[in-house]
């Protein structure tokens, strides 16, 4: 039989990204920002948004959708750190949130209540690179047991990442690891990543990141 | 590790450029896919095989083309097109 060719050129990633672009459209009409948090599994996202919702639960309203690739813990632990909604999204075996996730789970979160959304990815630091979600910003977490050169293992995730966060620090003193080699590993592939360091554990280093949520919450589009 | 939503999409996006029921008479699905896509693609090219082997498809088959950049597109279809050879 004859073969015709079709002309397709479609990119794989624009349906998601049209989904993003969606998010982006109804998060600015209620001015509410979103942050993306990325890393590897036991970075300490999930402690980082406890701490966060502890400290500024009484001056923000913050909406979390939590992803996981099975069980609703992080999204339990965190429900007991905020009287909020914490919509939790488990994705049975994917390595990532994608745009339609986020589209859905904002149904469920009253938006003119809302200052600002924390996405908590997968833990992951390879997919969730490629899927926008329609956040303001990616904020990469990475700690100090996980070695200096995660950022140059990792260079789609820190380029992408407009913030970083460097948690644990409080385990510093018992460890070789090299801070300033991992910032500069880090700005090798993305100069311009803005740094916090923290313990989550401790507090140590958190008020720079909590001035820093209140800010973008603050101004939905830092862009 | 996400080369199976990929792949997931491109069926998609393939079967939605043909009639429908008409996915069985795809031959061929071409995929541009860049070297800084964040796609590996020998996983990609098995997860397509796996996809393209069984309904609505019958067998395309799938060749990716490397390209420079951050590309990843379907660039184009070879379909049966039910009429005898010309």
């Amino acid at each position: 039989m004859a073969v015709r060719t079709i002309d397709v050129r479609e990119r794989v990633m624009a349906k998601n990204d049209r989904l993003a672009a969606e998010v982006r459209h109804r998060l600015a009409e209620h001015g509410v920002a979103a942050l993306n948090l990325v890393s590897a599994p036991g970075s300490g996202k999930t402690m980082l948004l406890e701490r966060t919702l502890e400290r500024l639960g009484d001056d923000l309203r913050m909406a979390v959708i939590a992803g996981d690739v099975q069980t609703q813990n992080d999204a339990d632990r965190i429900a007991r750190r905020t009287p909020r909604l914490v919509q939790a999204v488990v994705t049975g075996g994917a390595c990532h949130l994608d745009a339609r996730q986020v589209l859905t789970a904002l149904d469920a979160i009253d938006l003119d209540d809302t200052d600002i959304v924390f996405v908590e990815n997968v833990g992951n630091l390879v997919c969730p690179a490629s899927w926008d979600l329609g956040e303001a910003a990616k904020v990469v977490i990475f700690s100090v047991t996980e070695g200096e050169d995660k950022p140059l293992k990792y260079p789609k995730m820190f380029q992408q990442a407009r913030y970083a966060v460097l948690n644990k620090i409080d385990l510093l003193p018992h460890l070789s690891f090299d801070r300033d080699l991992a910032v500069r590993h880090a700005r090798t592939v993305n100069p311009d990543l803005r740094f916090f360091f923290t313990s989550a554990l401790t507090g140590e280093g958190l008020d720079a990141w909590l001035d820093f949520v209140r800010a973008t919450a603050a101004r939905p589009a830092p862009r | 590790m996400h080369e199976l939503s990929l792949a997931m999409e491109i069926c998609r996006i393939a079967e939605s450029h043909v009639e429908p029921g008409q996915a069985r008479r795809i031959v061929e699905v071409g995929v541009e896919v860049g070297d800084d896509a964040g796609v590996e693609a020998d996983n990609l090219a098995f997860c397509l095989e796996v996809l393209l082997g069984q309904p609505p498809f019958a067998g395309a088959r799938a060749r990716l083309n490397r390209q420079v950049g951050d590309v990843l597109r379907v660039s184009y279809l070879e379909v049966e097109d039910g009429r005898a050879d010309d």
